[in-house]
């Protein structure tokens, strides 16, 4: 019941950091079985829910971190250069065909289109905005500069951009 | 981390909307097999002996035990450590024959750099260079393969 009652923020909290669900599952296994181990504490607790988060937080970005020098290559390839994930992402939805599709088909294509952002900018966009870090929490966390922190940023929501106006949550005349 | 540190700069509209836009996206469903798997990985430990769980799961007495042993051990070592190479320098000294074995490997270790040594000298400059460039290659191919592989299989199955 517990279990039932966290599992999908746990996983969410985990996939939109990580953007990958198979990353995502075996942290939010770990975040469980750590859990377990904390469970006469947060079995009662209300703050069961922020502590489960902040662990989910925690072991997605130290999992990240850990091995992130051993894949950045592998994964990372096409994302190397100066400027070259500044594109939007797929090809442009018309203007209003995603705010046709119900919420759950909506959330799912934002979803995954944060997970497809190039890893630094996923990682501070979710940061922010998913997790409540500030600039510079999120420069600290992740060893980067406040100004690299703020373009990442800036880059992402520019990324995510069309696909939010197609879905009509947020202004069709915005700019970035 | 909290929400005095949000949005507070009204004249970023894009920054206000696409916060609202992300924080009204649904959570993202869990897996059914991650309770399955959860469950199981409890079970499994469960299922462990004492002495392979973690130290502080340990009955009370074992943990005191090996606390005990732990620092006999060190309390040990110590002197142990100094009398093993006093009496290592003797026997060295000795020349006792149970050390033989020290001089056949640091002979064979030396023979094989003499001929590393001599298969270096013999072989043109070219071909060294040209062994160098190929086993470069190679571990870049390799490299490649492995990293196209994994971005196939693994990232995009």
């Amino acid at each position: 019941m517990f279990m039932r009652a966290y599992q999908d923020m746990v996983f969410s909290t985990a996939a939109r950091l990580a953007g990958n669900d198979a990353q995502a599952e075996d942290i939010a296994q770990d975040v469980f079985l750590k859990a377990y181990e904390h469970f006469d504490s947060l079995r009662d607790n209300p703050r069961a829910g922020g502590w489960l988060k902040t662990v989910a937080t925690n072991l997605t970005l130290n999992h990240l971190q850990r091995y992130r020098g051993r894949w950045r290559l592998f994964t990372e390839m096409h994302s190397e250069s100066a400027d070259c994930d500044y594109a939007p992402l797929d090809p442009p939805l018309p203007d209003t065909l995603a705010a046709d599709l119900g919420q759950a088909r909506q959330s799912a294509l934002i979803d995954a289109a944060v997970s497809r952002l190039p890893e630094h900018q996923r990682l501070a966009l979710a940061l922010y905005h998913f997790e409540d870090f500030s600039y510079q929490e999120i420069g600290a966390r992740l060893g980067v500069s406040l100004a690299k922190v703020k373009t990442d940023i800036r880059r992402a929501r520019a990324a995510l951009l069309p696909l939010l106006k197609s879905c009509g949550v947020v202004a069709a005349d915005l700019k970035d | 981390m909290n929400e005095s540190q949000k949005p507070q700069r009204p004249q970023d509209l894009l920054e206000r909307q696409v916060d609202r836009a992300l924080r009204g996206l649904a959570p993202r469903r869990a897996p059914r097999s991650l309770e399955v798997r959860v469950i199981a990985e409890l079970a499994r430990r469960a299922a462990l002996p004492w002495w392979r769980r973690r130290i502080l799961q340990w009955p009370p007495a074992a943990r005191a035990a090996f606390i005990v042993v732990c620092g006999g051990l060190i309390r040990f070592a110590w002197p142990a450590t100094g009398w093993a190479i006093a009496e290592f320098g003797a026997l060295r000294r000795s020349g006792a024959p149970a050390l033989s074995w020290i001089h056949y490997g640091a002979a064979a270790v030396s023979g094989a750099a003499q001929l590393l040594n001599v298969i270096a000298g013999a072989l043109p400059m070219s071909w060294i260079a040209a062994g160098l460039v190929f086993a470069a290659m190679l571990y870049a191919a390799l490299f490649g393969l492995g990293a196209v592989a994994y971005r196939t299989l693994y990232l995009n199955p």
